[in-house]
């Protein structure tokens, strides 16, 4: 005699306008897994090639069988479940690999150009099959942070830091005018984060020095024209180059320790900056005032953060393997 | 006439005695059936006596017509008779009372024959008197005028005079009256039972008479069973066989105990023996042998009550953990690529970088936030200590290489300034040097231009071969120490970096040196020795205190940012915390390795301290130091660091080191790693 299993009555709901299926209530066995709901909306939409689904109850996936998730959440088969679908995204494969000499301290794209700036001093630029298209040197130690802009789609424009103390722009002209655009000099140590405003008008970088410097990309005639130094550690003599020299256009004092991440709020055009450090606070910043305009302490060393546009919250990464989250709308610490 | 009074007597007797066997009806069933027998006798003889007593009631009313009223009326109204007083003489017996017949209560037509009508009481013969015939009898009434009322006495053969009472009965009698005179049958009516409800109703009312009258119904069973048990129909009990009433008590046998399953004979004492029998001298007694003897062969006389302690009770009240946040808890970072012991390891003033020395024979520079190896540099000897300096603007450390020590200043991470500044900075010395032609007690030596590229700025170099195994800066980087333990006095020798002078402040100095280190505020400067820390004022030049360990080998020591506390860490596992202001013996000693300690640690700026230990672990101490002087130390252990290092031939964990600005804590080992531990 075959196990009749219960059945439960389910009523699919999607966002997916493409997927959507009749609003009624089905009943299914409960001993169903992903897979088998997969099925059921599959016969329902009468699909000629399968589509996998993913299935979430109350914004969980559902990750084991219906029957576990009604045990786990002390539901009886009587009830009415609403579960939601959405085409299940295949987690990414690798598709090819950039063999660094190596560590590499941070990795953009910009349509089909992956910059890479990495611990042995230097930018490579990599196109998608894992070839190494163009390699900028000129750094003297290792590269901590890269940052690329699109200008007008002509060409891209990658600034670089370095714990050099240096902040570099690349242009990535293929043309005479490609490589060493300008480097812009005036922290007084490593580098640690640098970052692009949504208009490619503006550079912050984020030092060791506790300072947050602002930088103008724009072609200026300010340059002070230098000629190369002997770097301390090679003893090679370099080719001797004039390199545009920039002075910082700001420098933001507020930190207490050194600051290891920037971001530029990409909502207001680019007017608000936040920054955090080893001083456990993050800090927000008006561009144009150049004031710290509100603080908030957490207890953890901050090591990287990011701004979402569209929920308007500040992530931060700690030392204590932790991501928190903050709003910077809401008053107080 | 005397027979009356004796009958009334009777009478009385009678009544009383049928009163008392018709009380006994009331008794119990049981009674009657066992007694029935004499029921019925009774019951017979009670009925004899009902008519006797009757008879004697008339009797006795006779009695009282003929003796006049001997009597009194009562408050009732009714009469109620006085019985003449008895005189207690020898002739007041009313049997011996003058009887002239004594043949009794006789047909006395049986003496018609004879001439006499009986006897008198001395055996006489009574004749008969002379009885006339009819006429004579006429003529007699004739004469006597009272004839008429005369009655004749059968017993005396004669006539007999009625009084005029009799007379009066007879009337009456004769008139269907009561024969009493006295007696009233319209008396008033006396409520026995009151008509008028009474709250607590008493009774006087007389015995009823169904008291008195044996039960028909009572007899009716009884009868029935009665015949019953004559017909055979109930068989009476059968008797059960009597036990003897007595048994003899001092037989052995159990045979005479009835067959009782719960019967438990009682245990025999045992008889007397010799040490009962003996009388014992007074001695004997003496309480305490008594007990002495109860001690040893009995039980206990005092119940050894169990201490009841709560062990939670016992442990200090600490704060929690929680509460004492932040501290490192767990692993971060490893900091691979040496391949040999990391006995030392030291972070520059700012937090950032970490050099580190090891017993594969280099030294290396590391970044702290990322576990980066920046630089190396190969070296010739071990590395046993390595320092930076204190001082935020002199970009320099200091490495001990055999019996050198070394100052390095690493280029590539610094800006140029920076880097002149802390060159020029270390070797301004040598310009003013050589005031005093004096041999020093080390050598001041410039690097080679091939040590100048990789940073060398200073070497020192001792004048003994022995290896120095510790530098030490001065809080402010000017002063630094060195310490080679197997150089005896001339080990310690303490160093201005600026004027590249360098004194040998001990001349003698007792024992195996371990460590020193220097006050952060005060010219004070700490020895450690094999089981004393001994204090001296560097100013003064003068032993000021020791400190008295109670460990068995001091391996390192710490002291606090503030400068009154020190900690003092162990080979036998201990750990000890002095508070200078205190006293000389440790505050508090904590053992909580389960191996040697290696390296104990305070935070710069947070009350944090550490030990590390060859089992492979750092545990963790809160120590809040309080300005108030009359508040001791608090010191929690918060965190035990686990898993970090691996054991390697016995050794564990060799140094630790506190981040200078974060509850960081950077541990380095003989697994050749170092790590760091965050929170």
């Amino acid at each position: 005699m075959a196990l009749v299993h219960p059945q439960i009555q389910v009523r699919f709901t999607t966002k997916q306008r493409q997927y959507i299926v009749t609003d009624s209530a089905i009943l299914v066995p409960t001993n169903l897994r992903r897979y088998g709901l997969s099925e059921i909306i599959n016969h329902l939409l009468d699909t000629e090639k399968p589509i996998p689904f993913d299935f979430m109850i109350n914004g969980e996936f559902l990750r084991c069988s219906l029957d576990e998730y009604l045990k786990n959440a002390g539901l009886s088969t009587e009830t009415t479940l609403t579960i939601e679908y959405v085409e299940s995204i295949l987690p990414p494969r690798e598709l090819s690999a950039f063999q660094h000499d190596d560590w590499i301290s941070s990795v953009k794209i910009d349509q089909s150009m992956i910059v890479t700036g990495s611990y042995d001093n230097k930018i490579r630029i990599w196109n998608t099959f894992g070839e190494c298209e163009r390699t900028f040197s000129g750094h003297d130690a290792p590269v901590k942070s890269i940052d690329l802009y699109c200008v007008q789609g002509e060409h891209t424009i990658c600034v670089s830091a370095s714990q050099d103390r240096t902040v570099r722009a690349w242009s990535t002209l293929e043309e005479g005018g490609g490589g060493l655009m300008y480097e812009c000099r005036g922290h007084k140590n490593s580098v640690e984060c640098v970052r692009f405003d949504a208009h490619g008008s503006q550079v912050a970088s984020a030092s060791m020095d506790s300072t947050i410097n602002l930088w103008n990309t724009l072609p200026s005639n300010e340059d002070e024209l230098v000629t190369t130094e002997t770097s301390h550690t090679s003893r090679k003599k370099h080719e001797i180059r004039p390199i545009y020299v920039r002075k910082a256009e700001a420098t933001l004092l507020g930190h207490i320790g050194p600051v290891q991440a920037v971001v530029y709020d990409d909502e207001y055009g680019s007017k608000r900056l936040y920054s955090g450090g080893w001083d456990y606070s993050v800090r927000m910043w008006d561009i144009e005032s150049r004031v710290n305009v509100d603080t908030k302490n957490s207890d953890k060393v901050i090591l990287c953060i990011a701004y979402s546009g569209k929920s308007k919250l500040v992530a931060t990464g700690h030392s204590d393997k932790s991501i928190r989250l903050w709003d910077f709308r809401s008053q107080g610490k | 006439m005397g027979r009356p009074t004796k009958r009334t007597q009777l009478c009385r007797e009678l009544a009383r005695k049928r009163k008392k066997s018709d009380l006994s009806y009331n008794t119990t069933a049981d009674d009657v059936l066992i007694s029935d027998n004499c029921y019925f006798t009774e019951d017979a003889i009670g009925d004899k006596l009902n008519d006797e007593a009757e008879d004697a009631i008339r009797e006795e009313n006779n009695e009282f017509e003929e003796e006049g009223e001997r009597g009194v009326i009562g408050p009732s109204g009714r009469f109620r008779e006085i019985w003449p007083e008895i005189d207690p003489v020898y002739d007041s017996d009313t049997s011996t009372e003058d009887v002239q017949n004594t043949v009794g209560n006789i047909s006395m037509e049986w003496y018609d024959d004879f001439p006499h009508i009986g006897y008198d009481i001395d055996g006489q013969k009574v004749m008969k008197p002379a009885i006339g015939d009819e006429l004579d009898k006429f003529l007699d009434k004739l004469d006597d005028p009272d004839s008429w009322m005369s009655a004749k006495d059968d017993l005396m053969q004669r006539d007999v005079k009625l009084t005029d009472e009799e007379l009066e009965i007879i009337r009456r009698i004769q008139m269907h009256e009561m024969p009493d005179k006295y007696y009233n049958p319209y008396e008033p009516t006396f409520e026995w039972f009151t008509s008028k409800p009474m709250v607590m109703p008493l009774t006087a009312a007389p015995e009823p008479k169904r008291r008195f009258v044996p039960s028909r119904w009572e007899a009716k069973k009884i009868m029935k069973i009665a015949r019953a048990i004559r017909e055979g129909r109930i068989l009476p009990r059968k008797r059960q066989a009597e036990s003897p009433r007595f048994y003899d008590l001092w037989t052995d046998t159990e045979q005479s105990r009835s067959d009782n399953p719960m019967h438990l004979p009682a245990p025999k004492i045992k008889l007397p023996e010799h040490d009962e029998s003996y009388n014992p001298p007074e001695e004997y007694f003496l309480k305490d042998r008594f007990e002495r003897c109860l001690d040893l062969y009995l039980a206990p006389r005092v119940r050894k009550n169990k201490l009841n302690i709560d062990p939670e009770s016992l442990i200090p009240k600490l704060p929690h953990p929680r509460d004492l946040q932040p501290f490192p808890t767990t692993l971060t970072l490893s900091y691979n690529g040496h391949t040999g012991r990391v006995r030392t390891f030291s972070i520059d003033p700012t937090g950032l970088w970490l050099v580190s020395g090891s017993d594969d024979r280099t030294i290396r520079m590391w970044e702290v936030t990322t576990g980066r190896c920046v630089q190396a540099w190969d070296v010739e000897d071990i590395v046993y200590s390595i320092a930076w300096c204190p001082n935020k603007d002199i970009w320099v450390f200091a490495v001990t290489l055999s019996n050198k020590v070394a100052f390095i200043s690493p280029r590539l991470m610094c800006s140029e300034e920076v880097s002149n500044f802390a060159v020029k900075y270390a070797s301004a010395g040598f310009n003013m040097q050589k005031a005093d032609k004096k041999p020093g007690v080390v050598e001041w030596l410039k690097p080679t231009e091939n040590q100048r590229q990789y940073g060398y700025v200073v070497i020192i170099s001792h004048l003994h071969d022995h290896i120095v195994k510790q530098v030490t800066w001065h809080r402010k980087g000017d002063y630094f120490a060195t310490l080679a333990p197997d150089a005896g006095t001339q080990g310690i020798v303490i160093h201005q970096l600026t004027r590249h002078h360098s004194q040998q402040p001990f001349r003698k100095i007792k024992g195996l040196i371990q460590r020193v280190i220097f006050h952060p505020i005060k010219p004070i400067f700490f020895v450690a020795t094999q089981r004393y820390v001994r204090v001296y004022n560097l100013i003064k030049q003068e032993l000021s205190k020791t400190l008295l360990s109670g460990v068995k080998w001091i391996s390192s020591i710490d002291i606090h940012p503030m400068g009154d506390n020190v900690i003092v860490g162990s080979y036998d596992k201990r750990l000890c915390w002095f508070d200078l202001d205190l006293s000389a013996r440790p505050y508090r000693t904590l053992q909580y390795h389960k191996m040697a300690t290696r390296c104990v640690a305070f935070h710069k700026r947070l009350p944090l301290f550490a030990s590390c230990s060859d089992d492979g672990t750092i545990q963790i101490f809160h120590g809040t130091v309080y300005n108030d002087l009359l508040q001791n130390p608090l010191i929690v252990p918060v965190k035990i660091l686990k898993g970090g290092h691996d054991i390697v031939n016995s050794l564990g964990v060799l140094y630790c080191e506190f981040h200078p600005s974060h509850p960081w804590i950077l541990s380095s080992g003989a697994d050749h790693k170092i790590n760091l531990w965050t929170c």
